[in-house]
């Protein structure tokens, strides 16, 4: 006979939490390396924003540089082609995701090849894909002489241009191919954990296809939708890369124009960069709280995120 | 009016059979449960009349009328589910409202009959409570509430009480059979509760391996098993050999009456008698000998395993002062004796569960 003790029937997720030092001690390590590199960084960056370049003898705190950059019409020009275009491929990709993830629920859960093809765009990093874009879109890329071989234009200058346009159409389509399985895996998940279950709850309470997908399956993927929208958001509105290689020279994507100020061979400039960055971080901030917040309140409900 | 009929249904799962030739009829007014082990094929069969699941074969008809090609928004039977499953942006009397908003109830009927059924299912002054602010039992309820409202023809229930605790259980099963004695509602109860079934229902119907085994009243089952397979079911676990000669059942533990319209003669046929049915004692009054192996003390009724020569009886007595090792006497009431027709499931069929 075995004799059990009296703790090792406790169910983890009844396991009482550990005290706040407890977690203190743990995750000291791994806090330790985040405060010092990400704080540290941000914390330069501020003093820097704030004016502090000794090197350049400037040492005294103001907020000067953020009232410049926010005086100056490029920053607004910038700022609101960031937001445009964040913003578009965001929505873009979140409503392509939808339709792909119900595609996806409705195939055999089984069918591993379509979901291992899906992911793929998860593994490449987006400079290969901006790069991919470019290769493929450019006035002499693949697509322009495929439609040139066609006959369909009669020379390489008649392909509209798609890149470094300037409705930044190639950095949002870099976007959208980048994020869609992103925000598709997401909403799968939930589809997947009670989603379809309450969908069977719908159909036997009587509602058709359109009620279920109206009253049922966008109540209960919103929020992982929005969670993961917003988190997708808040990359394009602060990713360099992408924008850098695909986008227009006027007006420039935010992080594109706080790179260039940064990088001014006039050492003053680089406040009203940093001044950007930090700008860009903030907003980037604001779009990390409301998707936890938006993912905690799911959780509080009895979603499963 | 709500009258259920199952004809042949057979179904598989990638390819398995699931469900085999499920004959069954649910009368108008009728609780019937549907009782097997987990892995039977219960919840496959209502989930079938419902309609998520299509059958290979067969036929259901819901009063009188094939349901086959019907979506499960066309049929008149709501099912609840074993986990409550509740829409967790909706509040209770939107959830139990939810069924009367697809089909386009006009909103003060709608509000009436939500009223009426929350009181029915003793939820009144829940209606704006959010889902995860309920308890288990009242989301269950709220779950059986939003099916009822509908006033369907068949009401499917799959295991409803089987996440509920001891105490809340009963009080569930008491209000579903109130609710189902009011309303009068064809209702198919799935359990693999044994005791539920023939508590709750007028009739039992047992699923054992995607085979419908035996439909009756709850005592037929549980007295008058059809099979060895369904006696152990019910917790049968006392069988014997014996050989039929001349209407009687001749076996190394006594010689018992053959029921009338057994018409065997000289096979061999299995008998069973109830643990509960079996007489234990320490004195020489009972004819068959036997030594004690085993005690398991189960509160109101103490388990003993005694070894008659080759068998094994398991007797189930209020008494609870034998002990292991102990030499007893034990005796087989002809009256409670169970003999198999010849056409039931052979005895080696048993041992295999």
């Amino acid at each position: 006979m075995t004799v059990k003790s009296e703790n090792s029937g406790v169910d983890a997720r009844t396991r009482p939490v550990p005290g706040g030092w407890v977690l203190v001690r743990l995750m000291g390590p791994a806090l330790t390396i985040v405060a010092v590199l990400f704080g540290g960084g941000l914390t330069l960056g501020l003093l820097q924003s704030l004016g502090h370049l000794p090197a350049a003898g400037a040492g005294v705190l103001t907020v000067k540089h953020f009232v410049a950059i926010l005086g100056d019409p490029d920053f607004l020009h910038s700022l609101l082609l960031t937001l445009y275009i964040a913003a578009t491929s965001t929505v873009v990709a979140a409503g392509i995701s939808v339709v792909m993830a119900l595609i996806l629920i409705g195939l055999a859960p089984r069918n591993r090849v379509v979901h291992f093809i899906f992911q793929i765009p998860l593994t490449v990093p987006h400079l290969v894909i901006a790069a991919a874009v470019a290769f493929m879109l450019s006035p002499t890329g693949l697509c322009s002489r495929v439609v040139l071989k066609l006959g369909l234009i009669s020379s390489s200058a008649d392909f509209p241009l798609l890149i470094n346009d300037r409705w930044g159409i190639g950095i949002m389509l870099a976007y959208v191919w980048k994020e869609i399985p992103f925000i598709t895996l997401m909403i799968l998940a939930v589809l997947r954990h009670t989603g379809m279950e309450l969908l069977e709850v719908g159909q036997t309470l009587k509602a058709g296809r359109w009620q279920r997908l109206r009253y049922i399956i966008l109540p209960t993927i919103f929020p992982s939708l929005a969670a993961a929208s917003l988190i997708v958001f808040a990359y394009t509105f602060g990713a360099f890369e992408v924008p850098f290689l695909l986008g227009q020279t006027y007006p420039m994507m935010l992080p594109v124009w706080a790179y260039k100020n940064y990088s001014d061979v006039d050492l003053l400039a680089r406040p009203e960069g940093i001044a950007t960055g930090m700008l860009i971080a903030l907003v980037v901030a604001i779009a990390i709280v409301l998707a936890q917040g938006l993912s905690q309140a799911a959780r509080r409900r009895g979603i499963v995120l | 009016m709500g009258e259920l009929i199952l004809k042949n249904i057979n179904i598989r799962y990638g390819g398995e059979p699931v469900v085999r030739d499920f004959n069954l009829e649910v009368r108008n007014g009728e609780m019937v449960s549907l009782l097997g082990p987990s892995g039977a094929g219960k919840t496959t069969v209502l989930k079938a009349v419902a309609g998520l699941i299509r059958p290979e074969r067969g036929e259901i008809l819901i009063d009188g009328y094939s349901v086959q090609d019907l979506p499960p928004e066309k049929r008149d039977a709501v099912m609840v589910f074993q986990k409550p499953l509740l829409f967790p942006f909706m509040n209770v009397m939107q959830n139990v409202g939810f069924g009367l908003r697809m089909r386009g109830e006009p909103v003060r009927e709608a509000r009436q009959r939500i009223q009426e059924i929350l009181a029915l299912t003793q939820l009144g002054g829940l209606e704006y409570r959010k889902v995860h602010e309920l308890s288990g039992g009242q989301q269950q309820r709220v779950s059986l509430a939003r099916a009822l409202v509908l006033k369907p023809a068949i009401l499917l229930l799959d295991e409803p009480l089987s996440n509920l605790d001891a105490n809340l259980r009963q009080q569930m099963r008491e209000l579903i059979q109130e609710i189902q004695a009011q309303t009068r509602i064809t209702t198919l109860f799935v359990t693999h509760d044994q005791a539920e079934a023939l508590m709750i229902s007028h009739r039992v119907s047992l699923l054992l391996n995607g085979r419908l085994r035996q439909v009756g009243k709850p005592r037929e089952l549980f007295y008058r098993p059809a099979d060895p397979e369904v006696a152990r079911f019910f917790g049968a676990r006392n069988f014997i050999q014996g050989r039929v000669k001349d209407g009687w059942f001749q076996s190394e533990f006594g010689t018992f009456q053959v029921p009338q319209g057994f018409t065997a003669n000289g096979d061999w046929l299995t008998a069973t008698i109830r643990p509960e049915d079996l007489r234990v004692s320490p004195d020489s009054q009972f004819e068959i000998q036997g030594e004690i192996q085993k005690i398991n003390f189960e509160g109101s009724a103490t388990r003993i395993w005694v070894r008659c020569r080759t068998t094994e009886f398991v007797v189930l007595t209020s008494e609870a002062d034998f002990f292991p090792g102990q030499n007893v006497r034990i005796h087989l009431p002809p009256d409670k004796i169970r003999i198999f027709p010849p056409d039931s499931k052979e005895f080696e069929k048993i041992e295999e569960i």
